[in-house]
């Protein structure tokens, strides 16, 4: 899990080209959205496509998105919840 | 079209250092690359970090520029943003393109696609300025920036006080490669401050994004008047002869009252019959070539008309980026642009210093 969420911060910060932004400084539980990376709604449809290319989960659910989404946390543990056992 | 069109601001990034400072000390840029990459200012003071994190070069370019342009006319809202294209955002669409192929159709960022639209700059400056009239962008490859100034000049006609209308394109590497499969660029390596030296065929690439904010009245700030536009598609030699005499009697005008002629002579030897068939009709008249400073894109005359506004608002022209030219006009009243984009799209602009004595 450790592993997962440090190579999804990095895959956030080039999708989103957040310069000045390192891995360290993204809080594992801290809102992607609003405060926190202060992210807007462009920035969700590109984290929806990091998934797909990534990690070949599409959401098809837009309510279902606004929960992964919400932290690094979060997209860790619908990830993981999508990887066969 | 004749017109009551006053250029009240203006502002240029450019291959040469025209983003600030004062370009009658600018020293000569050249390039011996045959492509000419524009000088890019610090895009932090005009553009918020978030933003300027998602948006593209060319995008960039053009919002920059158009912010700078309204800081200069003292302009935030101007009744129409209107702007020519020949290639738009050429780093976004390459980008969609190949997402495309590389993602076999699923899993498209949205990003790429939105900025490479052409009105994708007018957009941006919308939103940024909270701008929600008139906003229009051409896109007709070599007439796209004549286009938007003549319906610029169109709608100050019909009673609009002002308008920002500007240009802006660029150049990638895959453009390049491109275009040179069709003879555009030259084969042999030229240092653009030479390009004239060289009479073969095909020309240097160049991009660039200039803004100007056009007034129906004229103020003490003004720097010229457009006079008058002229837009051609593929003319014979004779019809580009009558064409500008056409031109010139419309406004009253023989070739003896133009003081300046800046050209868009590119060193092609390809189309260079029309450069000469221009001389015939000016004879004796100072000419300035201007594609050493800006290399050959789709939307090159807005630099020959950012660069005559300052020359007659100045009385002065920048001698270090001529090398090449020997006499220099004492006055400047009148500057006629003449410019074609290969041969196929042909323009004639008049610029008018704002208090020009009548003919």
């Amino acid at each position: 899990m450790e592993d997962l969420k440090q190579k999804l911060k990095v895959q956030i910060i080039e999708a989103l080209n957040l310069q000045d932004t390192k891995p360290e400084d993204i809080d594992d539980n801290a809102p992607l959205f609003g405060e926190g990376l202060g992210l807007d709604s462009i920035d969700s449809l590109e984290l929806m496509v990091l998934l797909e290319r990534h990690y070949q989960i599409k959401v098809e659910d837009p309510r279902e998105g606004r929960k992964i989404l919400q932290s690094v946390q979060s997209m860790a543990e619908f990830i993981q919840s999508k990887q066969p056992a | 079209m004749k017109g009551k069109c006053y250029i009240q601001g203006l502002a240029a990034i450019t291959p040469q250092h025209t983003f600030e400072g004062n370009l009658f000390s600018q020293p000569l840029v050249s390039t011996g690359a045959n492509v000419f990459a524009v000088t890019e200012p610090d895009y932090k003071t005009f553009i918020p970090a978030n933003s300027l994190r998602r948006i593209s070069r060319l995008l960039k370019m053009g919002l920059t520029t158009a912010l700078k342009c309204m800081q200069d006319s003292g302009l935030s809202v101007p009744d129409a943003i209107v702007t020519g294209t020949g290639k738009g955002s050429l780093q976004d669409t390459e980008r969609f393109l190949k997402d495309i192929r590389q993602y076999e159709e699923r899993a498209l960022n949205p990003t790429p696609f939105i900025q490479s639209t052409y009105n994708a700059v007018n957009g941006m400056i919308a939103v940024q300025q909270q701008v929600t009239t008139y906003n229009n962008t051409f896109v007709h490859r070599g007439f796209s920036f004549e286009s938007a100034l003549l319906d610029s000049m169109l709608l100050l006609e019909e009673g609009a006080s002002h308008t920002l209308t500007g240009a802006f394109d660029e150049i990638s590497a895959e453009h390049f490669y491109i275009k040179s499969r069709i003879g555009h660029w030259k084969k042999e390596m030229v240092n653009s401050a030479a390009l004239y030296d060289h009479l073969t065929p095909g020309t240097i690439s160049g991009e660039g994004a200039v803004f100007f904010t056009l007034t129906a009245a004229p103020t003490t700030q003004s720097y010229a008047r457009v006079a008058g536009l002229k837009m051609l598609y593929k003319p014979s030699l004779t019809a580009l002869t009558t064409g500008l005499a056409t031109f010139l009697s419309q406004h009253g005008l023989s070739a003896k009252d133009i003081d300046l002629v800046i050209t868009g002579r590119n060193g092609d030897n390809n189309f260079e019959h029309y450069y000469r068939q221009l001389d015939l009709g000016l004879p004796q008249v100072s000419q300035l070539p201007f594609k050493h400073l800006c290399g050959e894109y789709e939307t090159a005359g807005a630099f020959a008309l950012w660069l005559g506004a300052h020359m007659l608002k100045a009385q002065q022209v920048p001698q270090q980026w001529f090398p090449m030219v020997s006499q220099f006009p004492a006055t400047l009243n009148r500057i006629l642009i003449y410019n074609h984009f290969f041969g196929d799209q042909h323009t004639f602009i008049l610029l008018e210093r704002t208090a020009a004595p009548a003919v």
